[in-house]
């Protein structure tokens, strides 16, 4: 790998580069990419449906402690399904699957590298980017914004439950104004971070193991980075996509 | 059992592949220091030196791993560095190579390994004719009845084998063997040697053999080059490199070999086959 920050974000829109050349030159696997979308899907959902859940149950607690003193409990739903559907969401299902999906490829690459199968498939005339990152990208851009999807409802479910159940805010009202709180292209805006977040996680955490250390150091190295930049490239793309989408 | 020397030829066939002034550093450390090779067809060739003297360096040059500063290396007549993708992997689908650690995948039977560059260069061979040629070459590596086996519950020899049968299994003209000794026995790198001679035998193609197993590598080699601190110290047919009065040369084949007792084509080992840890 390059040294330094600069030298390394050159070889990142490298690598990014030549997987684009390599799915023109060589086509997709479009059943590799559904398989992978499918694995991807699977491995992140039990984590994301836990965490969504507690996050959802968590902001009605939080919204109707902030509302309570004006009397303006009943906007929970509203600021659940703002917070949730537009911000939340995204970036808990782009951490689970960055946690989940992207340190497995970033430590599976890792071993491929180290043990020379990268070489091998190189040396048979098999291009590695093609055949392993390329349906890892399109299986995490096809699974990522379905994650997203499920984060979403599952979050809203959850707050529902602990404003209904614990607060005692009436159901009814809650999904009026949770209704209320957003437009149908946010959830399209939703799907759009979660597509740009899959492809910012793969192709960081296939960078890495692409570019592993020696050793079985080397890849716990690797796996590491891949996890911690992955996630600090979704917060800040968060932002300035709903810069982009909700500003001005 | 003294090691059986090839008689050299009058004139070596042409080479199949041309090292010429290959220059590499890896930051402040010269790896390769203006090379030059030019490696013979249908022959075995071996490139020993000592451990950090840039054997794999050289290697992974020559199969296009990796660009060199300087120089160029010509297989077939073609510069590996030069070829746009599609002309380098026409060319690497005409060798095959025997990683050290055998590079073979784990999730996949050993039978889906040898079979992988025939299913995606096979050209549209069915299911049955993809299993009778790794069936074939299973048993060309005395590996009959592995098909089905998961990979990871091979030993480091059966990993070995197992790899040159991918290598071969596209039939290919040159077959490159990174240390194919190392981390096994005695015995099992004996069995490897054996296997490469047999090999060379049947299939008489160009094999180049990485190494620091000498006598391993002098008694399969018919060529050989030795590598010094990232040059070459000397190169041409086994005799002659075993006669070499290089001090270096003597002194790293010495160790394995009795050079002084060089009789009828025939050098003496020592009694006890050294270690081929890596």
């Amino acid at each position: 790998m390059s040294t330094g920050p600069f030298a390394a974000v050159r070889d990142y829109f490298g690598f990014v580069l030549a997987i684009a050349r390599s799915v023109q030159r060589e086509g997709l696997s479009w059943s590799a990419s559904i398989k992978a979308a499918w694995d991807i899907g699977v491995e992140s959902m039990p984590i994301l449906l836990v965490i969504a859940g507690f996050i959802g149950s968590n902001l009605s607690l939080q919204g109707h402690a902030a509302f309570a003193p004006l009397g303006a409990q009943r906007m929970l739903g509203m600021f659940v399904s703002l917070a949730g559907v537009r911000e939340l969401a995204p970036i808990i299902a782009g951490s689970m699957v960055a946690a989940k999906a992207g340190t497995q490829m970033a430590s599976q690459l890792g071993v491929m590298r180290i043990q020379e199968q990268l070489d091998a498939l190189e040396v048979m005339a098999v291009d590695p980017l093609s055949h392993l990152v390329a349906p890892r990208l399109a299986g995490i851009m096809l699974a990522l914004p379905a994650l997203v999807i499920v984060a979403t409802f599952t979050m809203i479910a959850a707050a529902y439950a602990a404003a209904v159940m614990q607060l005692g805010v009436a159901g009814p009202t809650f999904l009026r104004f949770a209704a209320e709180g957003v437009r149908p292209i946010d959830f399209a805006y939703g799907e759009v971070k979660g597509a740009v977040f899959g492809a910012v996680i793969c192709t960081v955490s296939c960078w890495y193991g692409f570019h592993c250390g020696s050793g079985p150091e080397g890849v716990g190295r690797a796996t590491n980075q891949a996890v911690v930049t992955s996630a600090v490239l979704c917060v800040v793309l968060n932002y300035l996509l709903s810069e982009v989408m909700y500003g001005g | 059992m003294p090691l059986i020397i090839p008689t050299p030829e009058a004139s070596p066939p042409e080479a199949v592949i041309e090292v010429e002034g290959v220059y590499r550093a890896f930051g402040s450390n010269e790896v390769l220091k203006n090379i030059h090779v030019a490696i013979p067809a249908r022959r075995t060739t071996a490139i020993i030196g000592p451990s950090g003297t840039g054997k794999s360096v050289l290697l992974k040059h020559i199969v296009g791993l990796l660009k060199p500063d300087r120089g160029t290396i010509r297989i077939f007549g073609q510069d590996i560095h030069a070829l746009p993708r599609k002309q380098l992997y026409a060319l690497r689908k005409r060798m095959g190579m025997l990683f050290q650690a055998g590079a073979l995948f784990d999730s996949i039977s050993v039978g889906e390994n040898i079979a992988f560059p025939l299913i995606h260069h096979g050209g549209g061979l069915s299911e049955a004719e993809i299993r009778q040629k790794v069936e074939e070459k299973l048993e060309m590596v005395e590996m009959a009845g592995f098909y089905d086996r998961p990979t990871a519950a091979l030993s480091g020899g059966q990993r070995k084998r197992v790899s040159l049968a991918r290598a071969i299994i596209m039939e290919p003209e040159i077959v490159f063997f990174d240390e194919p000794n190392s981390g096994l026995d005695p015995l099992t790198s004996d069995t490897i040697d054996q296997l490469i001679r047999d090999m060379k035998a049947k299939l008489g193609i160009t094999f180049v053999v990485i190494s620091h197993d000498i006598v391993g590598t002098v008694g399969v080699a018919d060529y050989i080059c030795v590598l010094e601190r990232g040059g070459v110290a000397t190169f041409g047919p086994t005799a002659e490199v075993l006669q070499s009065d290089h001090p270096m040369v003597r002194a790293f084949l010495s160790r394995n070999l009795d050079l002084d007792h060089i009789d009828g084509g025939q050098v003496p080992l020592p009694t006890a086959r050294p270690s081929t840890e890596a």
